[in-house]
């Protein structure tokens, strides 16, 4: 009882429910597919570009930050990889270049947001704005054919590696989550990033390097976006400049299902891996099920409501 | 709960079975009700509406079920892709698809190959020849439709010029390509200009008639004829022949509608429109994909048709149901 009580208290247990009820749901509704393994694939498959970017920004909202501009730097890491791959890059150079500048952009982000004291809500504002743009004039306003030259492996298990389960992209998402819970809970960093959420001046009056932090949890949040870009890359074959707007919307509200306060001091990095989850079973379960469009993004509204309710409460609530 | 009506096809009766869930929807005919998705660039434009009426009408006459479903957002890649993979994992009999990008959607369609579900591309092209069958308009020959008509307008004599869309699309190129072998072959029509682009927009359309217009002395008789590939072309060459004053004294042939240039047609600034039949590309699209599922064989390229309308025949019933797609009946809005 004692142990169901302590799971109960963990910050991703909220959105791990939501997501088994609303699996059950759609698995009630079609029973005959929604259990098939290819689809729970399918499904893990299609949760990653949101899951890699949620885990930067599951730093970023505890920071008490937030960073809308995500969409465009994912949009713009596809373009400028396609771009070096057409130019005859290998895949992981051109790859690694394109992780490299989301780096650098997302350090520029906080840089900004240090530097010139504005919230970031603005700043990241502009920069989605800025990203975008930048991203259609490196692609002279059109999608980008280049050679994946097997980049699109990494979102695929193809017939000969179905020992591996689920695609390459899957386990990386994976490993990358579970590298950055524990710089979370075992580093200096992760205490003071926690500590400048929770109170910015107290932590400033302890010492703590507060604009320091601040551009390194946007550097990071920019390097998992230049992932998600190369995930994103995969899946498309070809550098859409118009890819992932709206993606900011997403990953912010995975980040919230799954337990984190746009107050600051509060983020779950499994939380919001559920949460972006449980946002893919929503589609996914919508598709198989044939429900309009309309109806798929009402009930993806109303869920996240309910679901950041439910937690609301679960947390007033004396233990 | 859900009721789906399952149909016997073939003897002529059909028995209406309910039944909630259950039903299964793996590939191939037998007793099952085949489920077919339908997956357009969008849900929301006039287009799709009426390709979906006319997917609906196939599903009704042929006792299939029809699944529409697009992108959430219009015209967004990822998610067609992932709308794509899920009818994958689903299972479902076969999937009809308007790929948003000849590319992108390769890898989606060849785990649908791999799943054993049949494709059949229609409205655009994909690379490769992992699908079944592609159901659209034949460009070209649209494109000499327009040709023999500006022929008969100008009674097979005269200078005409094509504004061509934009560079790399590759279905107006078809239709320019269509439309100058079809006047080349008329020996008294002289091609004063093919080389000029209108581009992305009806505003760059626009600036790029008025230069054409004025630099080719259209005043002045040195254009007879004027065709465009597009509704964005046609619709700027339109405000640039009204600006100079010459709507109406040029024979104008243009491609698909809109309602401003229905208007012009009606007022008769517009000579002609060639037009596409998206209902039928909807309709043609399920019936294929059905016929190959039973094991029929379909050919590799079908063509949906296109036709001419001018101001006589505007107002007949079949120019009519294209111009204005009765969606009611079969969308029931």
């Amino acid at each position: 009882m004692n142990a169901l009580r302590a799971l109960a208290k963990k910050p991703w247990f909220g959105p791990l429910l939501a997501l088994i009820v609303v699996y059950l749901l759609f698995l009630m509704w079609t029973p005959d597919t929604f259990a098939r393994p290819i689809t729970l694939i399918t499904m893990a498959r299609q949760t990653v570009v949101v899951g890699t970017a949620a885990v930067g920004m599951t730093l970023v909202i505890l920071l008490g930050g937030i960073d809308l501009s995500v969409g465009s730097l994912v949009a713009l890491t596809t373009v400028i990889t396609a771009r070096l791959l057409q130019n005859g890059m290998s895949a992981a150079s051109a790859a690694m270049v394109g992780i490299f500048a989301a780096t650098a952009i997302g350090a520029i982000n906080g840089g900004l947001i240090v530097g010139l004291r504005v919230t970031p809500f603005l700043i990241t504002l502009g920069t989605m704005s800025i990203l975008r743009g930048a991203a259609k004039g490196l692609a002279d306003e059109q999608k980008i054919d280049a050679p994946t030259r097997g980049l699109e492996m990494l979102m695929t298990t193809g017939p000969n590696r179905s020992w591996m389960i689920v695609p390459p992209g899957v386990w990386t998402t994976l490993l990358l989550a579970g590298i950055f819970a524990a710089v979370l809970h075992f580093t200096v960093f992760g205490k003071h990033a926690k500590a400048v959420g929770s109170n910015e001046r107290t932590a400033r009056l302890a010492g703590i390097q507060v604009g320091r932090i601040k551009v390194y949890t946007y550097a990071i949040a920019g390097f998992l976006a230049g992932i998600a870009g190369i995930f994103e890359l995969s899946t498309l074959t070809v550098g859409d400049p118009t890819d992932s707007i709206g993606l900011e919307l997403s990953v912010i509200a995975s980040v919230v299902i799954g337990g984190g306060s746009l107050a600051g001091g509060q983020g779950s990095i499994v939380g919001a891996l559920l949460g972006a989850l449980l946002m893919t079973v929503i589609r996914t379960g919508s598709t198989q099920v044939g429900l309009p469009n309309w109806v798929q993004e009402i009930l993806t509204g109303a869920i996240i409501i309910v679901a950041t309710g439910i937690d609301s409460a679960r947390q007033r609530k004396p233990a | 709960m859900i009721t789906r009506r399952n149909f016997v096809i073939g003897s002529g009766v059909s028995l209406v079975l309910t039944a909630c869930g259950g039903q299964g929807s793996g590939s191939g005919g037998g007793g099952k009700t085949l489920k077919i998705a339908v997956v357009p660039k969008g849900t929301t434009h006039e287009f799709w509406k009426a390709v979906h009426a006319g997917a609906v009408k196939a599903s009704k006459e042929l006792g299939v079920e029809i699944v529409w479903k697009g992108p959430l957002k219009e015209d967004d890649l990822k998610q067609q892709i992932e709308v794509v993979q899920s009818f994958v994992a689903q299972g479902v009999s076969g999937i009809v698809l308007a790929p948003l990008n000849d590319k992108g959607l390769v890898p989606a369609v060849n785990e649908a190959k791999q799943a054993n579900i049949p494709v059949v591309i229609f409205d655009s092209d994909l690379q490769g020849d992992a699908y079944t069958s592609f159901v659209a308009t034949d460009n070209v020959a649209a494109g000499k439709l327009a040709g023999e008509r500006m022929g008969k307008l100008l009674g097979g004599k005269g200078k005409v010029m094509v504004l061509r869309y934009q560079e790399g699309s590759a279905s107006t190129q078809l239709r320019e390509k269509g439309f100058l072998e079809a006047v080349k072959g008329m020996s008294e029509i002289q091609v004063v200009s093919d080389n000029q682009y209108g581009g992305a927009t009806t505003e760059s359309a626009f600036a790029a008639s008025e230069n054409l217009l004025v630099s080719l002395k259209a005043a002045e008789g040195g254009v007879n004829g004027i065709f465009c590939p597009n509704e964005s072309t046609t619709f700027g060459m339109l405000l640039a022949l009204e600006k100079s004053g010459l709507a109406g004294k040029v024979k104008f042939v243009g491609f698909d509608a809109s309602d401003k240039l229905v208007d012009g047609l009606n007022a008769g600034k517009i000579d002609g429109l060639v037009l596409q039949n998206p209902f039928r590309m909807g309709e043609l699209a399920v019936q294929t994909m059905t016929k190959h599922l039973k094991g029929e064989k379909v050919d590799k390229r079908i063509d949906t048709g296109a036709r001419v309308v001018d101001k006589e025949s505007m107002n007949d019933p079949e120019v009519k149901a294209l111009l204005k797609p009765d969606l009611t009946k079969w969308l029931g809005q």
